[in-house]
């Protein structure tokens, strides 16, 4: 347990660490839930927060293998979500990619008894830097699609699509795919998906990079891009399974990163989708 | 797309400076060959490979016929002056007779025989040798086979190699993860490219998947080469660019070179601070220079649709 003393920001990354192994080891076992919180006990903040910071991905175990989201984890996302407000976004881009990590969770959430009822706290609508509502627009993309390909009933509050490869060149565009690798899961669509499927060329060429770069956290999120993309069938620019071979060999730190290597991994054996 | 004109302008800058650095440093004494060389070169890359270098930057200016007047003066003169230190030819000729496998008098005179300088008794020479078996069985690498066979093909000699058994057997020719790729694989890569296609004058000649390939993976290699400074190394990328066929590296690592060339012409082969000791600095940043005239001949001469395979 931490210290007293222990900075609030060092317990909080702790119990991310926690719940990513729990969710990697639900993950490993079969697809399992991962039983983060005692029901009969009020929840601690940093495992909320946690849970907040993980999202979706606290659901991988049962996507990857076609099962729904368990309703103790989706009851704990609601209340994290209700709990925390949306992180202050240092920039319009991190803004961005909060208000699509929250679509990702709520997308999820909608499949459960635990749909968000108060979209209001939902940060997409927490910065000025983010439509309220955007219709999904890009490239053959008819308008409000992306709200009616999941098997979510309630209405979405659909972030402002990311600027492509071509306006931001592909090295800054692939570093923002990777934020949102949270995304790249089974039975999550929308316009950050089309923009995947499209420009996979830009996303492997972000992976080489950051596996040139060393930079193995980037790698494994545009990796598991990559691996979801290829779950569809799409022309493969690059092989996946050798840079995942290659980065768990390397050794990375992060619990949560582990997460989202075994995650990439089981995209690429071509989970059902 | 064509290229860009300001692409080909910062191309066109970047190559006559670079040229005309390489030239003076001959002119003030630079690229002699000691009085007593002889044919077992104790130090080859002393001055020797430099020179040879050199030669053959200026005799892709001349036969892609693209620079304008006093550049094409400038590479004529550094020819002469190599050829003269060769003993036109005569050195080149006793090295070869001397040692039949090695591969530097073929290499070196294809520069040459390129734009004219030629020498009989070395060509039947090489003639007669490139009938040994031993000489095809020496094992080297396989970008360097490239280089012995587009010599031999240069020059004109009538062995006639299996180009496509010779690109497979490269490190390019796997079509590798390339996220694999080290600074000195980098090397080979390019030069691999610059022999199959003679240094852009038969960019047909590259295997299409070898194209497709260098057409995804360029860009991210061109990127963190830029980033860590490697301008030597940047501008053999922008060679391979032009060699292929269609440009599609844009214009940033263009800038970049332009941006860290010197006044007076030089261009730092890595982000390591310049040798102000003039000796030093064309020690340490010759190759550069050639790789940069290099680079602004070929992108220069196929956007002029190709000097190089009008004159081949």
């Amino acid at each position: 347990m931490p210290f007293a003393e222990t900075p609030l920001r060092d317990e909080y990354a702790a119990a991310v660490e926690r719940v990513a192994g729990r969710t990697l080891d639900a993950l490993r076992g079969g697809g399992g839930t991962a039983a983060l919180a005692d029901p009969d006990t009020v929840v601690p903040r940093p495992l909320l927060a946690a849970v907040r910071v993980l999202g979706a991905d606290l659901f991988a175990p049962q996507l990857l293998t076609g099962a729904e989201p368990d309703g103790p984890t989706a009851a704990l996302l609601a209340e994290a979500r209700r709990a925390f407000p949306a992180p202050v976004p240092a920039s319009p881009e991190a803004a961005q990619a909060i208000a699509w990590q929250d679509w990702a969770a709520g997308r999820v959430l909608a499949r459960t008894p635990y749909a968000d009822t108060a979209p209001g706290s939902v940060p997409d609508s927490a910065s000025d830097h983010v439509p309220d509502r955007v219709p999904g627009h890009g490239p053959g993309h008819a308008p409000g699609s992306a709200s009616d390909r999941g098997p979510g009933h309630a209405p979405d509050h659909v972030p402002a699509p990311l600027p492509g490869p071509a306006e931001l060149g592909w090295q800054a565009w692939s570093v923002r795919m990777a934020q949102l690798s949270v995304l790249a899961l089974p039975g999550l669509d929308g316009p950050v998906h089309d923009a995947a499927r499209t420009d996979h060329l830009a996303l492997a060429r972000g992976a080489v990079r950051a596996m040139l770069r060393r930079d193995f956290t980037t790698a494994v999120r545009l990796a598991r891009w990559l691996a979801w993309a290829g779950a569809e069938d799409r022309p493969p620019h690059l092989e996946v399974e050798p840079i995942l071979d290659r980065i768990r060999l390397v050794g990375i730190g992060a619990v949560r990163t582990r997460l989202e290597l075994a995650i990439a991994e089981r995209l690429s054996e071509g989970n059902p989708r | 797309m064509t290229t860009d004109t300001e692409v080909l302008a910062t191309a066109q800058q970047l190559g006559t400076r670079a040229l005309s650095w390489l030239h003076t440093c001959y002119q003030g004494g630079w690229g002699r060959l000691a009085d007593n060389t002889i044919i077992d070169l104790a130090e080859p890359n002393d001055v020797y490979k430099p020179l040879c270098e050199a030669a053959m930057a200026s005799s892709l200016v001349l036969r892609d016929g693209v620079a304008g007047p006093q550049d094409a003066r400038a590479a004529r003169d550094m020819l002469d002056g190599a050829w003269a230190q060769l003993r036109e030819g005569d050195m080149l000729y006793e090295r070869q007779l001397r040692h039949v496998t090695v591969t530097d008098p073929l290499e070196t005179y294809a520069h040459f025989a390129r734009v004219g300088y030629r020498h009989a008794a070395l060509e039947e020479l090489l003639e007669s040798i490139s009938r040994l078996r031993a000489v095809h069985a020496v094992e080297i690498q396989g970008s360097r086979q490239l280089a012995v066979a587009n010599a031999r093909r240069v020059i004109g000699l009538s062995h006639r190699p299996d180009w496509a058994e010779l690109a497979a057997r490269t490190w390019l020719g796997a079509l590798p993860e390339p996220w694999t790729i080290a600074w000195s694989i980098a090397y080979q890569v390019t030069h691999t490219v610059f022999h199959l296609t003679d240094w852009g004058a038969r960019p047909e000649d590259l295997p299409e998947p070898m194209r497709d390939y260098l057409r995804a993976w360029l860009p991210v290699w061109l990127d963190i080469w830029m980033e860590i400074g490697q301008w030597d190394l940047v501008g053999e990328l922008l060679i391979v660019d032009a060699c292929i066929g269609r440009p599609m590296l844009g214009s940033s690592g263009w800038e970049a070179l332009a941006a860290v060339q010197r006044a007076d012409g030089l261009v730092p082969r890595d982000a390591e601070p310049v040798e102000e000791d003039p000796e030093s600095a064309i020690r340490a940043h010759e190759h550069t220079a050639v790789v940069a005239v290099v680079a602004a001949t070929v992108l220069l001469s196929r956007a002029l649709g190709g000097a190089g395979a009008a004159a081949g």
